[in-house]
């Protein structure tokens, strides 16, 4: 059976093939029962919706001849979500109190929650990847995580500084050091996996986002201060006094250097943040590449040949498919307001038929809603995860049959239900 | 399980749990499944037989409790796998684990939605009078500041004459009316005629709201209307009501990161939506501390009127005496309390008045204010 998933012309005893299902049946179902009974449980459905989810995409990938194995539950991830919230609920009461009763703390109350919650997130992201590894085997053998979620933080709080310091150029290292500890940190049963990537692999490709991306930015930025001498005076933006809460450019600054610079970072970040954003699925498919190419289980490596235009195509599918909902629901919308429109000279009463035609609407929009995020899955989550899983193999995958498995522990869902109250993670992350 | 079975036999893949080694075996399934193959001999009872979801035909059997797994791509055993195995599949959603999970979650929503309509401004009523009056007043000012940045940040009018009239009314209205803080009066111009009741008796008025008015008596009436919520203590529940809903809603639709938290305690205050009993309750105070003035108690009624009326006309939303369907009623209500109405009776000197009308100074250029707003009316 080892053999069933080779790959003509290649040795096949030592080359292993990570192959996604082609027709995704049943998949759409999921999704559609996912969706709507997500809707009528307040959302209490999503646990199990996503853990359908994982089950249908790790059971689909078939790795060297052996579909994977998802066995975590929804109830944990329920759990772990009261759990979360028994946490969670406590703090944001004692922050909310704390601003309410001293206004000096109130302006302190977002930067404090900032950090609180981004500590909470790494530590959630780390935790949930473990809980997600403890639930996933491979030819009965099931995947784990060791390490310390709490060095974990520490590094991405440091890294995240020095990144912030550098202005972004340490970038690509932060990623490869955390990647180093989440790879390094992974058990295919009792077989440690290794990972080389180093910052310099994804050098060039953040270089290129930076350089056409945020290089013009932060020079147009940088002028902006300099031409200002570093003194930007506090009513540079004052509320609009015709527009409420919205906020204009102060006319008094008028001509100065202050709003020619100003007018220069505004068209700049108007062309290059879009660019930025255009470029990132390339930075993502490179990275993805070339931390793949350096994981290891012993003596079996992974292959990527991953191409970054299998990043871009599901996206611009994703996009026009969209496009095309948003057009019919528009001339849908628009057909009903002529109509009510029409109907409604005589001082605006709504008849029967209009409340119909209302009625109508709503499950129209809900409809729409059920098909992007049927079309989101079928096209986005399914192309991307088959572009990483049929773009890698494993050279000398017979190194693999000498994994044996571990006695550790599983671990608890606890921690992704924290994941999901702090909303990082998404329902499906690709890779390992 | 007794019926004798045809026997089906075909290849597959032994793993058996200990390492990730593949055991090419032979599957028979009789009234077990055996598992053949090299040093593997297994007997699998069929009823202990679980299958984990994979790719048909590709199937995936274990054994309960065991971490061996064989895996075969096969339709004649597959089927044969689904019909004789009782409990092939048992998972979470199995016996009719999704109702339950649907009915209690609507059960845990619709709970959460009735403590947030009637629980939550219960509770607020009961934990108002406890919040201590410092951190009533310090958390005012706060407001204020969002508020008045909300509406635009509008310039204060404080004309100095109008502001001295105003300062007099004031007192001599709240002169024997017990409130738990004294009451802080500014006016801001603004073309909404609309005045705010904040936490800590911070009272705002906008400037149409005395343009719009009649008489002295019209104004003060919504005065003393204002400082009827000031003596109940409104705005305080409101904010604890909104912070609660706000919280619970979000604790529903899954945000708790906050935001609407925030968003939700400035909205308060400025829409403050308080509930019909307590504006009742707010009219009544009103007319009471009127006529202890000796002003004219039902002239609150007559602006209630004739802002509700240029509301329908202007189509605009007016704040707090924005076009409610039972302003007729609330108007007949202050007229009886106030035992009709008395027009001879006057709470201001027709001079204070035209100063108190005075208060906003002639529009004075402010940065940004290029355009001309259309002079109040």
């Amino acid at each position: 059976m080892s053999g069933s998933g080779s790959m003509p012309g290649a040795d096949p005893s030592r080359i292993g093939v990570i192959a996604f299902d082609r027709e995704t049946k049943g998949l759409t179902g999921i999704v559609v029962k996912g969706f709507l009974l997500s809707l009528v449980t307040f959302g209490i459905y999503r646990f199990w919706y996503i853990t359908n989810l994982r089950r249908y995409f790790w059971s689909r990938t078939v790795v060297a001849g052996s579909p994977g194995e998802y066995t975590g539950r929804g109830k944990e991830l329920f759990l772990g979500f009261l759990v979360a919230l028994a946490v969670l609920v406590p703090i944001y009461l004692l922050l909310f109190g704390l601003s309410l009763a001293s206004p000096a703390l109130a302006a302190l109350a977002g930067p404090i929650s900032f950090i609180f919650l981004f500590f909470l997130g790494q530590y959630a992201i780390f935790r949930g990847r473990r809980y997600r590894a403890s639930r996933t085997l491979w030819r009965g053998i099931r995947l784990g995580q060791d390490g310390s979620a709490i060095t974990y933080v520490g590094m991405a709080l440091g890294w995240w500084l020095l990144t912030i310091v550098t202005l972004g150029i340490a970038f690509p290292w932060m990623r490869a050091s955390l990647e180093r500890y989440r790879i390094n940190h992974t058990l295919i049963g009792d077989s440690r996996m290794a990972s080389t990537a180093t910052g310099g692999m994804v050098l060039k490709p953040w270089l290129l986002l930076y350089v056409v991306g945020l290089g013009p930015l932060l020079v147009s930025f940088l002028a902006f201060l300099i031409a200002n001498k570093f003194s930007i005076p506090t009513d540079m933006m004052i509320p609009d006094p015709h527009k409420p809460g919205q906020f204009i450019f102060n006319p008094i600054y008028a001509g100065t250097p202050l709003a020619t610079y100003g007018t220069v970072v505004g068209v700049v970040s108007a062309i290059f943040i879009p660019l930025a954003v255009l470029l990132f699925p390339y930075y993502r498919a490179r990275e993805t590449r070339a931390f793949m190419n350096a994981a290891a289980l012993g003596a079996s490596r992974l292959q990527s040949t991953l191409r970054a235009r299998q990043f871009y195509w599901p996206y611009i599918i994703y996009f026009l498919a969209m496009l095309g909902f948003v057009a019919v629901f528009a001339i849908i919308i628009g057909i009903v307001v002529a109509i009510v429109a029409s109907g409604g000279g005589n001082t605006g009463a709504f008849s029967g038929m209009h409340w119909l035609l209302v009625l109508l609407v709503i499950p129209l929009y809900l409809g729409m809603l059920l098909a992007f995020a049927v079309l989101a899955v079928r096209i986005i989550t399914v192309r991307l995860w088959r572009a990483v899983t049929d773009t890698t193999t494993i050279e000398n995958v017979e190194a693999l049959n000498a994994v044996l498995a571990s006695s550790r522990r599983t671990a608890s869902g606890l921690n992704e239900g924290l994941a999901d109250a702090l909303d990082v993670g998404g329902a499906i992350e690709i890779g390992f | 399980m007794n019926v004798p079975f045809s026997t089906i036999t075909t290849s597959g893949t032994f793993f058996d749990g200990r390492s990730a080694r593949p055991h090419p075996v032979t599957l028979r399934l009789g009234d077990h499944l055996g598992i053949t193959g090299g040093e593997i001999r297994e007997e699998w009872s069929l009823i202990d037989i679980r299958a984990s979801e994979t790719e048909p035909p590709t199937m995936r059997l274990t054994l309960a409790g065991s971490p061996a797994r064989v895996e075969f791509t096969d339709e004649a055993l597959a089927s044969a796998i689904g019909a004789r195995c009782p409990d092939l599949r048992v998972d979470d959603e199995a016996h009719g684990g999704v109702l339950r999970l649907v009915l209690w979650s609507i059960a845990a929503g619709v709970s959460v939605l009735l403590v947030a309509i009637y629980g939550v401004p219960a509770s607020a009523g009961l934990i108002a009078p406890l919040v201590p009056p410092s951190v009533e007043t310090q958390f005012g000012a706060s407001v204020d500041g969002q508020v008045v940045s909300l509406l635009g940040s509008p310039p204060l009018c404080d004309d100095p004459a109008g502001k001295a009239v105003l300062d007099r009314l004031v007192a001599r209205m709240t002169e024997g009316a017990d409130l738990p803080v004294k009451p802080l009066v500014s006016v801001r111009r603004h073309a909404m005629a609309n005045a705010l009741t904040l936490p800590g008796a911070r009272v705002i008025v906008l400037s149409d709201l005395i343009a719009k008015s009649n008489s002295a008596d019209e104004f003060a009436g919504v005065l003393a209307h204002e400082f009827g919520h000031v003596a109940h203590r409104d705005p305080t529940k409101a904010v604890i009501t909104a912070g609660g809903v706000s919280f619970l809603l979000s604790l529903i639709l899954g945000d708790l990161t906050g935001s609407t938290l925030i968003i939700g305690i400035g909205q308060a205050a400025i829409s403050a939506g308080y509930s019909r009993d307590a504006e009742r309750a707010a009219d009544a105070y009103g007319v009471a501390m009127m006529l202890r003035a000796g002003g004219d108690g039902a002239a609150l009624a007559t602006i209630l009127e004739h802002i509700d009326e240029d509301a329908e006309k202007e189509s605009s939303p007016t704040g707090f005496l924005r076009s409610h369907p039972y302003t007729k009623e609330r108007a007949a209500t202050i007229r009886r309390l106030a035992g009709g109405s008395q027009p001879d009776k006057h709470i201001l000197s027709d001079e204070d008045w035209q100063a108190l009308k005075k208060i906003c100074p002639v529009a004075k250029a402010t940065p940004g204010d290029e355009k001309p707003k259309k002079p109040v009316e």
